[in-house]
């Protein structure tokens, strides 16, 4: 197993899990393939996210970029947050194997989704 | 950092045993000669090996010439299928095996289907075991081969040999002449005692790195007279039935592996299963939603399935890893795709349940810290990924 530091503290450290009671939207997204599942809320006030906050089930990797990508969102604006791509979020968890890709792929369809359900 | 390591994979692969280390080093070093040597080196060498085929042969109540030496448990599920089924071809193209097999049984059951072979695959039912009346019902006129497991490798469950052997001889002795019964005996080897005898098999597969002895070595056992068509060719090793020179480094850990298993089988069993039942113990105690998978009794005595809900196998595993502890799930995710373990998937339950089993297997070298350790992290790492998993939480629809 080669996961990265950064990669082993998320899994070991979650940042940002739960859900927000005041959450501006709610989506769960899932692989249908092989059922991983992210589900993220947001708080956004004035096209900022104040708050973000994940669950996950499926593989570490998943579990792992739920965790990154709430960092890496949170006090960004909305304009900002359009343009990340799974390549951000690849090279902000350290990397992963090419089979595990797709972990990265649901997290970014997730955040899409929230960011074009968005009031 | 953590720092302790403790190892619950022994059905993965077990730790070298110091006593077998240290034979197959002296026969590195001094008993390099070819066994097939005429020469006094190579006189040596074949001997080594003949000593240790004794020990093997002894493990499982066989003949010393009943055995044939393989590179592991693979070829030995290879050589037995494929031997059995090439010889046998003009008497039938029909295979008998379960749901639950081994890769490699299921894998060369499933290239015999390719090239026209039909084969039956029995349920194993929510307890994990297979009945001995679908065996019954699923063997005809032109079935060559049953080939069914003796204990499986994720959930441990302890399948009816001796009665489908039983069942195998009366088909025989009412003419039926070309019916063989091959087990995979990988697992149980070490774990439970085995007699061919009782069991009633013909062919029957163990490996040597289950036992505390190295990679690379396994066996094959052939009862007298059974026929079987080698798949390597090109050398008169193994009675022409496995050409190329044997591994006589291994071969002779194997012996010592063999012989200390048949030794201290019950000083092990005791063991394990009581490190086993205290652990199962307090995961039930303290951790709630867990599924106990396969059969409670009919079982090997090192090993537990447990399914815990919500979670996934693969998060839990890495989780149990970084805290030093080592076991296997036998899902698995890659490119997006997801292979809930068939084995747990036969067992009729759902994909979260399959998707969630962690596979712990006890060893001689653990002690109860080791179990003590291992509940602690577990329960810390099964809370962990709960407070993650939205599996039971609802999504509020907005």
């Amino acid at each position: 197993m080669s996961y990265s530091a950064a990669f082993k503290d998320h899994l070991a450290h979650p940042r940002n899990a739960g859900e927000l009671p005041e959450a501006s939207v709610v989506v769960e997204e899932n692989n249908p393939v092989c059922g991983d599942r992210l589900r993220l809320s947001l708080v956004v006030r004035d096209e900022r996210i104040e708050a973000a906050r994940y669950l996950a089930y499926g593989c570490p990797p998943t579990l792992v970029c739920g965790s990154v990508l709430t960092e890496l969102i949170t006090g960004k604006m909305i304009s900002e947050v359009r343009d990340l791509t799974r390549a951000d979020l690849l090279e902000a968890v350290g990397g992963l194997p090419s089979r595990k890709h797709h972990a990265a792929a649901l997290a970014i369809e997730t955040l899409n989704a929230a960011v074009s359900q968005l009031p | 950092m953590q720092e302790r390591r403790i190892y619950l994979d022994h059905s993965a692969t077990t730790p070298v045993d110091r006593r077998v280390a240290e034979a197959m080093a002296r026969a590195v070093v001094q008993v390099f000669g070819n066994p097939s040597s005429v020469h006094g080196y190579g006189q040596q060498a074949r001997a080594a090996v003949d000593r240790a085929r004794r020990e093997v042969a002894a493990l499982i109540n066989a003949r010393p010439n009943e055995i044939i030496f393989t590179s592991g448990g693979t070829e030995a599920n290879n050589l037995a299928i494929r031997g059995v089924c090439e010889t046998s071809i003009a008497q039938g193209q029909h295979i008998v095996t379960s749901a639950i097999e081994h890769p490699s049984v299921r894998g060369v059951c499933a290239a015999l289907e390719q090239r026209g072979w039909e084969v039956t695959r029995l349920p194993v039912y929510e307890n994990g075991i297979v009945r001995v009346e679908d065996v019954r019902e699923a063997i005809r006129a032109d079935t060559v081969l049953v080939t069914v497991m003796l204990a499986n490798n994720e959930i441990g469950t302890i399948q009816p040999i001796a009665e489908i052997g039983a069942l195998v001889r009366e088909r025989r002795a009412a003419g039926q002449r070309h019916l063989f019964l091959h087990t995979d005996a990988v697992q149980a080897a070490g774990r439970m005692a085995l007699n061919v005898e009782e069991l009633g098999c013909d062919l029957l597969t163990t490996s040597a790195h289950k036992l505390y002895a190295p990679k690379g070595v396994g066996a094959l056992y052939v009862r007298r007279g059974v026929r079987l068509t080698g798949q390597n060719i090109g050398g008169h090793q193994e009675r022409e039935r496995r050409a190329g020179t044997e591994n006589v480094p291994g071969i002779v850990a194997f012996g010592e592996a063999a012989k200390l298993a048949r030794e201290e089988l019950h000083e092990r069993t005791t063991h394990d299963s009581s490190l086993r039942d205290s652990f199962e113990q307090k995961v039930i105690e303290l951790i709630p939603e867990v599924v106990m998978n396969g059969d409670r009794k009919q079982r090997l005595l090192h090993l537990s399935n447990i399914s815990f809900r919500y979670i996934e196998g693969e998060g839990l595993l890495i989780n149990l890893d970084l805290q030093g502890v080592a076991v296997s799930t036998g899902s698995a995710c890659s490119s997006g795709t997801l292979e809930p373990s068939p084995v747990i998937r036969a067992l009729g339950v759902t994909d979260e349940i399959a998707r969630g089993s962690i596979r712990f297997s006890f060893g001689k070298d653990n002690t109860d810290s080791d179990v003590d350790y291992a509940v602690e992290v577990l329960v810390q790492a099964v809370e962990r990924l709960r407070t993650l998993s939205p599996l039971n939480r609802p999504l509020a629809v907005s």
